[in-house]
């Protein structure tokens, strides 16, 4: 191969943009997986499913009503956001008041069924065409040798401000202290009056619309088809593992970090090979990290 | 106001009572203290007070209300609060953030919020001065004066101390029965729980001994004092 390739900044840019922006969809995916794991002890595996009504509900907004490309992402965050909460109270909810002493397995279960029910239920209801729009916006971003299309550039910008705000919502707001408490000490939580159940049906409604927004703003790499879902939530898993369970920043770094680490091994190997080093890497972090890359070995966290 | 727990049957299977009838009477404004050996079913009580487990039977009235059934959410509002055993700070969240979380049935009311604040801190300098630590790297025992300060910032009128002092060094420990002794003169009502007989009894008023999830003996704190020695040697 010629190394020469490694050093062109134009195929740098093109490499780490890639990675980028599979990165910040592994992000989204993640840190609402790792929200819901936190607070519930829920490990979602529907997760891709509300991935994919995101990528339906972008679909019939832009595609079909014809609006713009930001009231598809607003559309797909609201009704992700209803979905995950009517989940919470409907499912979820009614499962831990009959749970027996395996809550893990329970709930895994539950979200195994949840996403069989949904990837057939979009198959009976829109059926198995893929419904893509080729993109949000057209052109690009040129600077001398490097060219940066505007579809990506948008789907940059509103990963890093929906990560910001989600930041600032848990940091700073009433409703974010709740989640946070809820997090660290569930029963002082609820000792000071904290409905935690509540609290409950907001952090998966709010996880729920992470993934709707990240499957309505991938729409033009990832189609609207019933099983969409399965490799953003395959690999939204081992992002989950890699920056550490229930820990949100830690999903969010590791997502990025992963997407750019596939993209230069999709450049340099071929394709597919980049599944085979991210399935290495979780057992690795396993073996060695079994809390995560950003905490120590007994689990302790910045 | 007085607390009081009549005929109370608990217990986290059905079949398997904790509590099996226990009777008992917290005083407006008096220390009581509950003494037992382990397995009597101390901690389970004050669980049950606080609404963390429903009865099977029986009833528990705060200043003649029924609160059996309100559950833990409701309970500050009612004028209860609970020092649970073991943590109940939330460690990666600052003390101010703490207390904050300790005036949550008052959001949306600033002056009140803002009010308990001037007050903690007054009362508590040494939060004040460590309002923007992480609570997780405090001392075992400044969480406990976290945990103990929280307790009071909403004017509750009952305190429920489980184990108040569980795990910390002699010292420690009567620094928090030092401010158990404070917060009797202001003239809390209070039901304790610890594994420190001998402290407990010091600041009691009055006295139940519970064994095996039944009341066994009871009586004001200075009956006590003389007859601990034989009470205890039956436990064993």
């Amino acid at each position: 191969m010629d190394l020469a390739m490694y050093t062109d900044p134009s195929v740098l840019t093109e490499i780490l943009l890639q990675g980028l922006v599979r990165g910040s969809m592994y992000a989204l995916m993640a840190s609402g997986l790792s929200l819901i794991f936190g607070i519930l002890g829920v490990n979602n595996f529907a997760h891709g499913e509300l991935f994919m009504i995101g990528s339906y509900t972008m679909f019939f907004i832009v595609a079909t009503l014809q609006l713009p490309f930001v009231a598809g992402l607003v559309a797909a965050a609201l009704v992700l956001f209803l979905v995950g909460m009517l989940i919470e109270r409907g499912l979820i909810e009614q499962l831990r008041k009959r749970a027996g002493r395996d809550w893990l397995l329970d709930s895994f279960v539950l979200t195994i069924g949840l996403m069989i029910l949904l990837q057939n239920l979009a198959l009976v209801v829109f059926g198995s065409n893929r419904l893509g729009i080729p993109e949000m916006v057209s052109g690009s971003l040129i600077i001398g040798s490097i060219i940066i299309s505007y579809e990506r550039l948008i789907i940059l910008a509103v990963a890093a401000l929906t990560v910001l705000l989600l930041w600032a919502f848990i940091r700073f707001t009433a409703p974010g202290k709740a989640i946070r408490a809820t997090a660290q000490n569930p029963e002082a939580a609820l000792a000071l009056g904290i409905d935690t159940m509540r609290v409950h049906t907001y952090t998966f409604g709010l996880g729920a619309a992470l993934a709707g927004l990240s499957g309505a703003l991938l729409i033009s790499i990832f189609p609207a088809y019933p099983t969409v879902g399965l490799q953003p939530i395959v690999k939204s898993v081992a992002v989950v593992i890699l920056g550490g369970l229930g820990y949100v920043p830690g999903a969010i770094v590791a997502g990025l970090l992963l997407g750019v680490i596939e993209a230069f091994a999709y450049f340099t190997m071929s394709a597919g090979w980049q599944n085979v080093l991210t399935a290495a890497l979780v057992v690795l972090i396993m073996i060695f990290r079994p809390y995560g890359l950003f905490s120590s070995a007994k689990g302790e966290r910045p | 106001m007085t607390l009081e727990v009549r005929d109370l049957v608990v217990g986290y299977v059905k079949e398997v009572p904790i509590l099996r009838g226990v009777t008992l009477t917290a005083a407006d404004g008096l220390v009581t203290v509950i003494i037992g050996p382990n397995g009597a079913g101390k901690s389970t009580l004050l669980k049950t007070v606080y609404g963390y487990l429903k009865p099977s039977r029986g009833t528990v009235l705060h200043d003649g209300r029924e609160i059996a059934q309100i559950g833990p959410k409701n309970m500050l509002r009612e004028g209860i609060a609970y020092l649970m055993q073991g943590h109940s700070v939330f460690p990666r969240m600052s003390v101010e953030e703490n207390l904050e979380l300790g005036v949550w049935i008052f959001r949306g009311n600033r002056e009140a919020k803002q009010r308990a604040f001037s007050e903690i801190y007054q009362r508590y300098p040494r939060l004040a001065e460590k309002r923007h630590t992480l609570a997780g790297s405090l001392s075992g025992g400044e969480q406990r004066m976290l945990e103990i300060a929280r307790l009071t910032m909403t004017g509750p009128k009952t305190l429920l101390l489980d184990e108040p002092s569980v795990g910390l060094m002699p010292k420690l420990v009567d620094e928090v029965y030092e401010e158990i002794g404070r917060l009797k003169k202001r003239r809390f009502t209070i039901l304790v729980v610890d594994q420190n007989v001998k402290k407990s009894i010091e600041i009691a008023d009055y006295v139940y001994v519970l064994k095996l999830g039944e009341n066994s003996h009871h009586g004001p704190q200075a009956e006590f004092k003389e007859r601990l020695p034989e009470i205890i040697r039956e436990w064993l």
